[in-house]
């Protein structure tokens, strides 16, 4: 589902006749230079974006324990605007989509609206293309920059797509108050850790779940991040997000690595 | 109640058993290494395995030191190391149990949330990453632990040494306030604080001191990385955690390596 308005820009394009390339980005000049010589051509800033509402009602649990409600909301919006960001992608001949960010926009529409959003830079093999899309023939995704993708390669990997697995986790403030008879003793909470360790533990097994399916040698980059959005401190969401890759088919020999000294002041 | 009960969550062991793979699929590693430090530790002769983690929510016992008294707070000091040890000791295990050598980029975090000022989250989170042919366990068989980079890692491995173990020291320390009011009797007079500069200068000396007591544990030959930070966490001005932390490493034995002579390069990236 894309908007008029995106269609146009997209099918109207540059004019890429006769040799004639044009096109936009969000790449730095550095970035532009990496993708390029790694063998790609940058095509064109796609973006994705969903309005979700991600209200939910407190239920008065006592225990600490998984919102699968919110959890599901808060991937499946994520995973809507990276649907449509592909699907500009795929407009416009890409093989793949480097440097995407994810960002929420949760105060402007009101409690319990967010606003989701994905944007990247779509690119597309200058040589083979088609080449780099995953092996069932998807236009591959990734958070990585220009330069990380150019040493992905170069390591002899190949970008297959963004996985990420959230989880958001409940806690009740009965759990400590039980401490607070022992204010001088130093203890640890058990059932606070666990739901902690626990909630982080599942952002991450969804995520190489994801990375999995679709037949990752492994993820890349992974960062795990916790936020309250606005559900207040005692709702947290546990983010793990990173870039699924897979040994390229034909080995490529590269220069060994050596050591440098920077001459800039 | 035994704290150290508390083990790896089932969630974990279904996570790490995924990456050793299973009958349908075939293992997958998880590592928050750059593309650089990937490459990095690739070409140093180790393969990421995961990403492990260990937490732990501590509850910090409550000591209200003296006013007037420069002192280390003990009980602070042993609530910052026990809660940090607990997770370190649950991110090895995670390591462990992927049969991994060793977990580089460690990281150490510490997140209060709105339980309380007097409890804290304390995490510890790395790649687990495994040697082609033969094992770098350290000497006490378990994988060895560290906060260097890939970059890092690569060079030290260069540099015929390796990683040990991370280690680290702690004191908790309050200045006293009477101690400063003393002295504002001469306002008009540039002189030093004998017992700020003495207080400060022993809580550093002994936040090393215990670091360099882990690393003697470790059979080390030194400590690479040393970082000594300084943190009020929410205790007030008066109240400084001084935490050194550094990687604990030996001589990989036989020759050291020559080292490659460096090139010189000059950076276009403004």
């Amino acid at each position: 589902m894309l908007a008029d308005q995106a269609l146009d820009r997209l099918q109207r394009g540059p004019d890429r006749s006769a040799g004639h390339r044009e096109f936009t980005s969000d790449l730095s000049i550095e970035e532009l230079a990496a993708v390029e010589e790694a063998g790609f051509e940058p095509r064109e800033l796609v973006g994705g974006t969903c309005v979700f509402r991600v209200g939910w009602q407190f239920m008065g649990w006592t225990e600490a324990r998984e919102v699968d409600v919110l959890s599901t909301a808060m991937y499946e919006s994520r995973e809507r605007a990276m649907q449509r960001l592909v699907s500009e992608a795929a407009r416009v001949g890409a093989d793949g989509v480097v440097g995407v960010h994810l960002d929420i926009d949760f105060d402007h529409w009101g409690s319990g609206l967010g606003e989701f959003t994905a944007l990247g830079t779509a690119v597309r093999h200058r040589d083979r293309p088609g080449s780099m899309r995953t092996p069932t023939g998807e236009i591959f995704t990734s958070d990585l920059s220009g330069q990380d993708l150019w040493m992905l390669l170069r390591t002899g990997y190949r970008p297959l797509g963004l996985v990420m697995g959230c989880c958001v986790y409940h806690y009740s403030a009965q759990g400590i108050s039980q401490w607070f008879g022992n204010l001088n003793q130093n203890a640890e909470l058990p059932n606070l850790t666990s739901a902690f360790y626990t909630a982080r533990e599942l952002a991450m097994d969804r995520m190489q779940k994801e990375a999995l399916g679709l037949g990752a040698a492994g993820v890349v980059g992974v960062t795990v991040s916790q936020q309250s959005h606005v559900w207040g401190g005692h709702t947290l969401e546990f983010l793990a997000i990173g870039t699924a890759v897979r040994a390229m088919e034909t080995a490529t020999a590269h220069d060994p690595t050596r050591m440098v000294r920077h001459l800039d002041a | 109640m035994n704290e150290r009960a508390l083990g790896v969550p089932e969630e974990a062991e279904r996570r790490l058993a995924e990456l050793k793979g299973t009958a349908e699929h075939a293992g997958i590693f998880t590592s928050d290494l750059s593309v650089n430090e990937f490459l990095l530790v690739k070409e140093a002769g180790f393969d990421p395995v995961g990403l492990v983690l260990g937490s732990s929510i501590y509850h910090i016992g409550l000591q209200s030191p003296r006013f007037g008294q420069s002192q280390e707070i003990t009980n602070l000091s042993q609530a910052m190391y026990e809660a940090r040890e607990l997770a370190m000791t649950r991110m090895e295990a995670e390591a462990d149990d992927l049969g991994a050598d060793g977990v580089v980029g460690v990281r150490l975090d510490i997140n209060f949330y709105e339980f309380g000022q007097h409890s804290a989250e304390f995490i510890a989170i790395g790649t687990a990453v495994k040697g082609h042919g033969g094992s770098y366990r350290n000497a006490a068989g378990k994988p060895f632990t560290s906060d260097l980079s890939g970059q890092d890692f690569w060079t030290l491995l260069q540099s015929g040494y390796l990683p040990l173990g991370l280690v680290m020291g702690t004191c908790v320390y309050h200045v006293g306030r009477r101690s400063v009011s003393g002295w504002l009797g001469g306002l008009g007079q540039n002189q030093e604080l004998p017992n700020f500069t003495q207080g400060l200068y022993q809580a550093r000396e002994l936040a090393m001191a215990r670091m360099q007591a882990e690393a003697t544990e470790h059979q080390a030959e030194g400590i690479v990385g040393v970082q000594l930070k300084e943190e009020s966490h929410l205790w007030g001005s008066h109240t400084i955690e001084f935490f050194a932390v550094g990687t604990a490493v030996r001589p990989i034995g036989g020759s050291t390596p020559e080292m490659a002579k460096p090139a010189l390069v000059l950076d276009l990236g403004g």
